[in-house]
């Protein structure tokens, strides 16, 4: 049996990914920060399938803390029952926030949970990986294309906008993606990035002001299911022949900006690990 | 460039140490909540490559006060800024509340402040320019049923804050007092902002501008900053009505949202 690991598995497409892949039998471990969420959701899982495998974690990943402390707990549970094998990490808990607001340890939220997360946890689960040549797999979006990286200010302390936090977010998991294929490799480790399309969640409806909720309101109308855009991540884990493609739309590869660069990847990945305190490279020696 | 900051911890006090940080400045960050002082410190190291000291403290508790101090001259440390940015609110009815949280409002938002500004200007860097930020609030302006022991103890620092500015003018210090409106700085701040409605966006200060704003012109000798238009337009109205009939106004103004954001 496959294990896959998907944060952000309470709602949304998220939750849909679960629903899938819990059916196409794997085992399933999500990640939530709600617990009441969190509850709902292996219910739903589990009246489609009493037998299905799914487990659920809570944690806040936007705080580091808790991505260190869920992770220990994730590692030791795929290390008794599932061989310390890991055969897909979805990346896929996101987040927008109206306001410049920070994690405790002064990051910007959205920067934090929709990049550093993921980069942070896949570090942590990078053996489990490893072991199982598995698959990591972001949840990007087409809003990552036009846009650059503000090195200087990552954060965007200087002139913070909702819409540019958000798409440079969405940039860097495209950037992460390639990091992590340029390095990883050769360990039959491969990563990839799904763009959704417009999906009718409530990601803009949660923790967000009046005008963003309302053009959320009105634009998650004209969203497709999140039933659809599972598809992909459910090709992506399946898929025998390992796809050299980086990002998907419809199980089908997509041209992504030409902001996803060699050099701009490893300038990312080198200040990811500054902002996480880890190392790759030394992955497996602490 | 030394700078002490109480609250550090808490939303408005993070988005002051990254600013600061970002100048290069060097902190020693104090707050009640140690674990949330560790992670800020570690953020700010990586970030920005600044020293950053913490310390966690109850500025309400006097022999806390005095542990904090004495680790601060057995350093040596000594301070070019002061940001004063604890501070608490529990909103509602006076009498809907116990009667010692009340108290507790006062206690930190004046008491612990003046101990901590007392000994922290003590403190400072001899033959430097001293610099000190009081923060208070919009509810300064006015008096705010519904949130009257919160509002009346900002008033506290504001006349306070005025009346040492003009003691210690000629000592080099400059005194500033910040008079934000809504600000984001808590999850919880989102849900208030929302239950407004179109009003909390229109009156919410963003915290990245507001932190800004307030180093550089506490720096530059001012004495307030109210951010944003709209909030300098409410304070100068604040000062020509006659505070009952602001009262009344602002009394009629919450129940309304306080009742929107619990319905919601
Ligand atoms: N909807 C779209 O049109 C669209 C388009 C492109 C990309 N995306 C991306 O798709 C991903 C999923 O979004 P969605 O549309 O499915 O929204 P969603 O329904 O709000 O799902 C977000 C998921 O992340 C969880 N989450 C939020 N904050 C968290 C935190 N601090 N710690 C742990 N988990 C947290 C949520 O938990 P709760 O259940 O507790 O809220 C939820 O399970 C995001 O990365 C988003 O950027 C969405």
């Amino acid at each position: 049996m496959k294990t896959v690991v998907i944060t952000g598995a309470s709602s949304g497409i998220g939750l849909e990914t679960a629903r899938l892949l819990a059916r196409l039998g794997y085992n399933v471990l999500g990640i939530g920060r709600s617990e009441a969420n969190c509850n709902k959701a292996k219910e739903l899982i589990l009246s489609e399938n009493t037998n299905a495998k799914v487990e659920y974690f809570l944690a806040d990943l936007m705080q580091q803390r808790e991505v260190n402390r869920v992770s220990e707990k994730i590692n030791a549970y795929l290390n008794e029952r599932c061989n310390g094998e890991l055969h897909a990490l979805i990346n896929n808990a996101g987040c927008v926030r109206s306001w410049y607001m920070t994690t405790y340890e002064g990051y910007e939220q959205q920067f934090a949970l929709n990049h550093l997360a993921g980069f942070l946890l896949t570090y942590k689960l990078l053996p489990a990986l490893k072991k199982a040549q598995g698959r990591v797999i972001m949840t990007g979006s087409d809003s990552h294309k036009g846009i650059k990286v503000h090195w200087n200010d990552v954060m965007l302390r200087h002139r913070y906008n909702p819409l540019t936090a958000y798409k440079q977010s969405k940039l860097c998991n495209l950037l992460f993606a390639k990091g992590l294929n340029d390095r990883f490799a050769l360990d039959g480790i491969r990563a990839y990035v799904v763009d959704p399309g417009l999906v009718n969640t409530d990601i803009g409806n949660k923790d967000t002001g009046f005008l963003v909720n309302l053009i959320w309101k009105i634009r998650k109308k004209h969203g497709v299911s999140p039933d659809v855009p599972a598809k992909t991540y459910a090709y992506l884990c399946e898929v025998k022949d390992v796809p050299d493609g980086l990002y998907f739309y419809l199980c089908k590869e997509k041209n992504y900006s030409k902001e996803v660069t060699k050099e701009n990847a490893d300038r990312l990945f080198e200040l990811s690990e500054r902002l996480c305190d880890i190392q790759y490279g030394k992955v497996g020696m602490t | 460039m030394n700078v002490m900051i109480t609250g550090a911890a808490g939303g408005l006090g993070r988005a002051m140490a990254n600013e600061c940080a970002s100048r290069g400045y060097n902190l020693f960050l104090t707050d009640i909540n140690e674990d949330g002082l560790t992670c800020l410190k570690q953020g700010l190291e990586r970030q920005f490559g600044v020293t950053v000291t913490t310390m966690a403290c109850d500025l309400t508790n006097t022999e806390s006060v005095d542990k904090m101090l004495d680790v601060i001259d057995k350093h040596g440390i000594r301070f070019d800024m002061l940001l004063n940015v604890a501070g608490m609110d529990y909103e509602g009815e006076f009498m809907g509340h116990e009667r010692e949280k009340l108290v507790k409002i006062v206690l930190l938002n004046n008491a612990a402040t003046l101990r901590i500004t007392h000994a922290i200007i003590k403190r400072r860097r001899p033959g430097k320019k001293f610099t000190i930020v009081f923060v208070s609030s919009l509810a300064s302006m006015f008096p705010m049923p519904l949130k009257a022991t919160y509002a009346a103890s900002k008033r506290f620092l504001l006349d306070f804050a005025t009346s040492l500015r003009q003691e210690l003018k000629r000592q080099d210090v400059n005194v500033l007092t910040l008079c934000p409106g809504g600000m984001v700085t808590t999850p919880g701040a989102i849900n208030g902002i929302k239950a407004q409605g179109f009003w909390g966006d229109a009156t919410t200060n963003p915290l990245e501008g507001v932190v800004r704003n307030t180093i550089d012109r506490a720096l530059s000798g001012k004495r307030l900053y109210v951010p944003g238009m709209l909030n300098r337009i409410l304070s100068f109205l604040g000062k020509i009505i006659p505070s009952t009939w602001v009262a009344k106004v602002i009394y009629w103004r919450w129940k309304e949202v306080s009742h929107n954001g619990s319905a919601s």
